[in-house]
């Protein structure tokens, strides 16, 4: 096999494959050259503040829109092509649902549309929605238009499974159902790709977390691996008397420094040796707290750190 | 047949239209008011220039054309318009269906909506009109109203994908009474000035009733009424399909 081949595999394995793929609104660069791969059976989340380019990634992953350059290949062929063969199930935000039908109904003919559609039964109760089968759909809920959403983006049998903040309006035990039947999918060899603001789902559920801001790729990897990236350990403790700036600026593995009052917090690289320095300095911590950094609190200081950057 | 065409999506559409009872209501009812109020001070004798056509007989094809017409023009454009910014569209987008199976199917279940007002114009026509025409004569020209309202179901589909919002109706209010007027539905158009005639001549609506009227008057339509209407067809259907998957309309 030559070289040219085998990248030619490469690329029909890639689930999802952005190239260099840039997307402007006017002045605003929403995407700003994207380049990232998806493989089988992954789950992925898409973090990132609004305003990121989120939706407008997903958008242009789902041929809802065109990029301004670069390409969009899904499954080796283009957004349109992979949709019309079914082998893509979307949720998105702003899809919306028809009106003056029962939930049985919408549910009924996207299950009708699809090429290996699961029996419509099945599709109502994955989704929690099977009590509400003869309901109107402009009677429903927020929460319960969320789940016919879902119903619709898993009406057959696909290979991607893209969700857009997809537990917005759900309770906690909706939300909680929900990601269990997500999980089974991605047991079952499915990509599933999910843009959330609620860290802590991206944390639980996703093998892949990208994040993303002002439209480029700032990390991607575990959760784990962004927890590290960011700075692993936060350390936390209050000094007697007037506190020197200088000398904790020179403390080792030191990432972020933050001082107000007596009240010093820091996020290091490696929290013994911080620690360590900070008594070698002669100085007496109270109230020393060293605690693992949430994966909210490494997305936040990766994208601040990335805004201290791209502002000077 | 998934790739041409839904019949899923057909069944739904119809069944929704049906649903709406107010819209089914004035959309059958409406165009035989008309029909009564235009109809209903004139001689019955009296013959519409170039034609032999009473009054009576000649406005009953004229109605049923316009109320098939504002039947399938108001009721897709607006609806489709209004699914845009609720994001179905986009939502079914994101489904295996073709763009030409969303047209498609919506200009067949508009069709539904079509039938019955072509029906109660008749039925008003020949009960209280005492219009009267050979067995033949009645079906086929509930067969060429039917047929040609496509052209403007499709032209309907157009124009929701074209405008967003506020500016749906009256950009669907100005094209259909352009096109009504213009087309010679309200009024004959041997009436008009030479210039006008000239240009109602290629409209779609002045062909749709032409349709009718060759019917009418114990004929078969026109090829030139046929090919016109089968040109616009095209092109307002071509026009929609490209339209549905160009849109970019966020909600």
């Amino acid at each position: 096999m030559t070289t040219a081949a085998t990248e030619a595999t490469t690329a029909r394995a890639a689930v999802v494959s952005f190239d260099q793929v840039s997307k402007a609104y006017g002045d605003v660069c929403a995407v700003d050259g994207l380049t990232l791969d998806l493989h089988p059976g992954e789950t992925v989340a898409l973090l990132g503040p609004n305003g990121a380019g989120k939706s407008s990634t997903l958008d242009l992953l789902l041929g809802l829109r065109t990029a301004d350059s670069g390409t969009v290949r899904l499954f080796g062929a283009s957004p349109q092509e992979a949709i019309a063969k079914g082998r893509v199930g979307a949720m998105l935000q702003t899809g919306g649902l028809m009106e003056d039908v029962t939930v049985e109904e919408i549910v009924r003919l996207v299950c009708d549309l699809h090429p290996r559609p699961y029996p419509v039964g099945d599709v109502l109760a994955r989704a929690g929605i099977a009590s509400i089968a003869d309901r109107m759909v402009n009677k429903l809920s927020g929460g319960q238009e969320q789940r016919v959403r879902f119903a619709l983006a898993t009406a057959g049998a696909n290979d991607l499974i893209v969700l857009d903040e997809p537990t917005t309006g759900m309770d906690v035990t909706a939300r909680q159902a929900f990601w269990a039947t997500m999980r089974e999918q991605a047991e079952q060899g499915r990509t599933v790709l999910f843009a959330t603001h609620y860290l802590e789902e991206a944390d639980a559920i996703a093998d892949r977390v990208l994040v993303l801001h002002k439209g480029r790729l700032l990390a991607d990897g575990t959760a784990a691996e962004i927890k590290a990236k960011a700075g692993a350990r936060r350390i936390s403790f209050e000094l007697e008397g007037a506190v020197d700036e200088s000398s904790l600026r020179g403390l080792p593995f030191l990432s972020t420094l933050d001082i107000s009052g007596n009240r010093v917090r820091i996020q290091s690289h490696n929290a013994d040796a911080t620690v360590h320095a900070v008594y070698a300095l002669g100085l007496y911590p109270r109230e020393l707290e060293v605690a693992g950094l949430g994966l909210e609190q490494a997305f936040v200081a990766i994208t601040e750190a990335e805004e201290a950057r791209t502002a000077c | 047949m998934l790739n041409f065409f839904s019949w899923a999506l057909v069944k739904l559409e119809v069944t929704r239209t049906l649903r709406n009872k107010k819209f089914m209501f004035f959309s059958v009812i409406y165009p035989s008011v008309i029909y009564l109020l235009i109809s209903g001070t004139r001689n019955t004798t009296d013959k519409v220039p170039h034609t032999d056509l009473t009054l009576q007989a000649f406005f009953m094809v004229s109605m049923a054309s316009f109320g098939a017409l504002t039947a399938v023009l108001m009721g897709n454009s607006e609806r489709i318009a209004k699914e845009r910014e609720k994001g179905w569209v986009r939502q079914l987008r994101l489904t295996p269906l073709p763009s030409r199976g969303y047209v498609l199917a919506k200009i067949a279940s508009a069709a539904m909506v079509t039938l019955p007002c072509i029906v109660v114009v008749f039925l008003v026509a020949a009960v209280v009109k005492h219009v009267r025409m050979e067995t033949w004569q009645w079906f086929a020209l509930i067969g060429v109203i039917w047929a040609g309202s496509l052209v403007f179901a499709a032209l309907g589909v157009a124009i929701g994908y074209i405008a967003s919002g506020d500016a749906v109706r009256p950009i669907t209010m100005i094209i259909y009474f352009a096109l009504s007027i213009l087309g010679g539905l309200w009024m004959p158009s041997a009436t008009f000035p030479q210039w006008l005639q000239n240009i109602s001549e290629w409209l779609p609506t002045h062909a749709y009733a032409s349709l009718g009227q060759a019917v009418e008057m114990g004929g078969s339509p026109h090829a030139k009424d046929v090919a016109i209407l089968c040109v616009y067809f095209l092109l307002f259907a071509g026009g929609a399909a490209w339209l549905y998957r160009k849109d970019t309309l966020k909600a």
